[in-house]
């Protein structure tokens, strides 16, 4: 028997006919491509994959989902790192690849209105022009969706100034478990009742599909002043954070990079950094007099923090190799390792130092090697543990590292995730972070959007579930029948 | 020893009109949470009160037994000055938090009115804001994290104590403007912002709405970054204020630059000295909390050429010449006066109500004489109201926080 027969040919067959027979994929190989996302260590293959075109076929392939009695998983790029999108045994994958136009620039308002399958870079290449574009800027800006960063209220190495993908959506578009299709905020600010819009952001798909976005965007800075400072290791780059944010700086951005993570960026992008021990990358922005300013003062901080050499970009190119090689960072470390898990958590910004010891110590008692990344104004630690698959005991050797750095993250006041989400892969760390009553209060929220567990069930919330009991009507699984 | 305990309702404890048989002031978010999870079962309606600065939001409560003020919750919990972030209880007023942040160069970036009074749950249960809205967001842009307290007395945190965190829902948010029909907000995180070395106030009078809305565009495409942009109404014109905050050399910058484009359009600016800048906050704040009948009017910002200014021209009409508070950066304005005849003020707001559904805007009564409020809906229809039901019913099943306080009677 075929281990994964999908649905049967009748049920494709009506999919198809509300997205078309080339927008419906059930062949095997077709589902194959959607078993997981950017957390490629998770896998499970979906039962079918649509690619609707509207809100009007969302609709209707939630309604069919809903007879059909089939959990729904939306998906934007699948980049997602937390395997937020991962198909859950027996579900509809709704893909937005088709719904990618931007279908409003309203600039004397200064937003704009998206369908959630156009790319975050999209939309700043769409408003260069007018010297506008979209703050927020996870490392993936090239490919992931607007509809994914809704999800997983995705950050990105400005938002220390800027703020985060919940500080910049103005209203949605979302098409509910029954298949009715509401708005929530819009073009003006306070609308009447509860910040829906609040808890729909960041809320990893599982409160509905989003298929419309209006987004606040931003006038471009007048001047952006960048430096690359390196540091004989992260005590004095830390050291040099600590002493910028303390001085009243807040920089649109500060980057640290460790040994590790610097080699493999030189490997993969050519940049000319020196080996050390670590180094900053950072970017002030605002009125040329500002920018000006507050650059001097940054280097000089870091040049009394024990900066090796503090270098500045002469033109733009280099400003944007020097960014290049940071963005390019998670990717690089395929250079120097076979496999790795690409981790994000939070710690507050003035443990910096103690952690990264902390995470030295664990990583040689592990046996390990860990490149660290981070957005160090924010405190947002993306630790990459090496590992070589074909080693037998790495893998799990580096999961358990992996997970004892997030602990660890939760014991130092932080978090276990700081853009990345929850997703799969971290639901068993949520109990880490809250108690049973924070997640069965987070449970109720969801059953408030979603009673029948339509969307992406088992993500977020950890299993064993402890809730439901209150209300009698949340046991139900999203695979049985609607009522 | 704090003022803790139980006491006999007053008239002066009346929230929109309604006396409570019992005010209660817990001295600990267990002892609140306690006391609520009873009352609850006992089938008790409770509200919470903080300073008390936005009782006129709302409708009268349908139900009343107790008010729980969180008075004698006022603790700083943690401040830690090198991560930026504040922990307090609900209770503490703006005022006092920022003398105790001010010693470390740093403040809560929420810059509402009456801020000895109004306090750090009470802004997130209202959503309250002043000018530094404008650059630094509202409540739910500052807030990172909340403790709560559910109807059936459950305990809950959603976010943290550090800026970049998406772990779980966003209760903290949730709960922002939601006037305690959700839950008790217990205590709450933000994120804070450094004092800055140069505040400049630049002034300029007389202008029409369109040349106020000409120099916010100019201001946005010049690339000034003002913390923050306030209008007051002023005679048949208005009067238009522009902060800027941050180092000197940029603060000197920006001015010029203000001052330049100002000229250009044949408004000039006037750098203000610090007694007339506070005269006009001084103004500002009368106008957002002294008359009897205060409105809240929300739209695009580019609408108050055109539809909004329709709507608050109604609203104005109505209260016999109210006095207005526009923030034109971000389509906010509060309308503010005496009601000369009571009869023209409920068509007035369903007119406003219904030129602004047409742009995505709302007209939302802020406070209002308790003799007008029979017939009168506070708040306008919500969209999405499904949802607001569904959430309000899962959080506090038996209707028994603040009943009918909240939009559409819930």
């Amino acid at each position: 028997m075929d281990p994964s027969p999908g649905v049967d040919k009748d049920l494709a067959a009506r999919f198809a006919a509300i997205v078309g027979e080339r927008h419906c994929l059930s062949g095997l190989a077709q589902r194959m491509t959607y078993e997981s996302d950017g957390l490629m260590s998770l896998r499970e293959l979906p039962d079918l994959v649509v690619l609707p075109a509207s809100t009007d076929e969302v609709v209707r392939v939630v309604r069919l989902a809903r007879e059909a009695g089939m959990p729904v998983v939306g998906r934007g790029a699948g980049s997602g790192l937390s395997g937020g999108s991962l198909p859950v045994p027996g579900c509809v994958v709704v893909g937005m690849a088709r719904m990618k136009r931007i279908l409003e620039v309203d600039l004397e308002n200064a937003l704009v209105r998206v369908e959630p399958g156009v790319t975050n870079l999209e939309i700043s290449r769409r408003l260069a022009p007018a010297g506008y574009y979209y703050a927020p800027d996870p490392s993936s800006q090239s490919v992931c969706t607007i509809g994914g960063n809704v999800s997983e209220n995705s950050g990105g190495a400005h938002c220390l100034k800027y703020g985060f993908t919940a500080h910049h959506v103005l209203g949605v578009r979302l098409v509910r478990f029954d298949g009715s299709a509401v708005d929530v905020g819009g073009p003006a600010l306070d609308a009447p009742g509860y910040d829906l819009l609040g808890l729909i952001v960041g809320s990893e798909g599982m409160l509905g599909i989003v298929t419309e976005v209006v987004l606040k965007v931003l006038r471009k800075p007048e001047a952006t002043r960048t430096f690359f400072a390196t540091f004989p290791s992260t005590d004095e780059a830390g050291a040099a954070v600590s002493a910028i944010i303390a001085s009243g700086v807040v920089p649109a951005a500060i980057e640290m990079m460790d040994r590790l993570a610097i080699e493999a960026a030189k490997k993969a992008t050519g940049v000319d950094w020196p080996d050390v021990g670590a180094a900053l990358l950072m970017d002030v922005d605002g009125p040329v007099a500002e920018a000006e300013h507050t650059s001097r003062n940054a280097i000089g901080l870091a040049t009394a923090a024990g900066a090796l050499e503090v270098r500045v970009p002469h033109d733009e190119a280099e400003r944007q190799l020097m960014w290049k090689g940071r963005k390019s960072a998670f990717a690089a470390v395929g250079r120097i390792s076979p496999n790795y898990v690409v981790q994000d958590g939070v710690i507050p910004r003035s443990e910096i130092a103690r952690v990264l010891r902390e995470i030295d110590r664990l990583t040689r008692e592990a046996g390990l090697r860990v490149a660290n990344v981070f957005h160090a104004g924010d405190g947002n630690l993306h630790p990459l543990v090496l590992y070589d698959a074909r080693i037998p005991g790495q893998e799990k050797r580096a999961e358990e590292l992996s997970g004892e750095i997030l602990r660890m993250c939760v014991r130092f006041g932080g978090s276990i995730t700081g853009e990345h989400g929850v997703g799969a892969e971290k639901s068993a760390y949520m109990n880490d972070m809250f108690s049973p009553g924070d997640l069965e209060t987070m449970d109720v929220v969801r059953s408030a959007f979603d009673p029948e567990r339509r969307f992406n069930p088992g993500k977020v919330i950890p299993k064993p579930r402890m809730c439901g009991e209150a209300s009698g009507r949340l046991s139900g699984d999203a695979r049985e029948p609607a009522p | 020893m704090r003022a803790a305990g139980l006491r006999p309702g007053a008239p002066n404890d009346a929230i929109a009109g309604v006396v409570p048989r019992q005010v209660f002031t817990p001295s600990s978010v267990e002892e609140a949470a306690r006391f609520l999870g009873e009352a609850t079962r006992a089938g008790r309606a409770v509200a919470f009160v903080g300073g008390g600065t936005e009782l006129g939001l709302g409708a009268p409560p349908r139900d009343l037994d107790t008010v729980l003020r969180t008075a004698g919750l006022d603790r700083i919990l943690e401040h830690s000055p090198a991560d930026q972030i504040v922990v307090v209880e609900a209770g503490l007023p703006l005022a006092a938090l920022s003398r105790a942040l001010a010693a470390h160069g740093q403040r809560l970036a929420l810059d509402p009115p009456l801020p000895e009074r109004a306090t750090a749950g009470g802004v997130l249960a209202a959503n309250t804001f002043g000018p530094l809205r404008t650059r630094y967001g509202g409540p739910r842009d500052l807030v990172i994290g909340v403790t709560m307290v559910r109807a059936d007395g459950t305990v809950a945190k959603g976010g943290g104590k550090v800026v970049k965190n998406v772990a779980g829902f966003d209760l903290p948010r949730m709960l922002v403007g939601s006037l305690g029909t959700l839950g008790l907000v217990a205590r709450v995180a933000f994120r804070l912002h450094p004092i800055p070395e140069v505040v400049e106030t630049l002034r300029v009078g007389g202008l029409s709405g369109e040349q106020v809305l000409a120099l916010v565009r100019a201001l946005r495409e010049r690339q000034l970054e003002p913390s923050s942009v306030t209008a007051l109404s002023s005679g048949s014109g208005w009067e238009l204020a522009v902060v800027f905050e941050g180092f000197s050399a940029g603060v000197a910058q920006q001015r010029d630059r203000l001052v330049e484009i100002s000229r250009g359009a044949g408004t000039p600016f006037d750098l203000l000295p610090a007694g007339d800048a506070s005269a006009f906050r001084v103004r500002h704040d009368r106008i957002r909390t002294g008359p009897p009948v205060r409105l809240k009017v929300s739209a695009p910002p580019a609408s108050f050429a055109g539809g909004a200014r329709e709507a608050v021209s109604r609203l104005t009409a109505a209260l016999g010449g109210a006095d207005v508070v526009w923030y034109p950066t971000l389509g906010l304005a509060f309308a503010a006066g005496e009601v000369a005849e009571p009869a023209r003020l409920r068509p007035a707001i369903d007119e406003a109500r219904a030129d602004l559904s047409r742009i995505g805007g709302s007209a939302v009564v802020v406070s209002v004489p308790d003799a007008l409020r029979p017939g009168l809906d506070p708040w306008g229809e919500a969209k999405a109201f499904g949802l607001m039901q569904a959430l309000k019913q899962r959080l506090d099943p038996g209707a028994r926080l603040a009943p009918g306080r909240f939009v559409g009677g819930l």
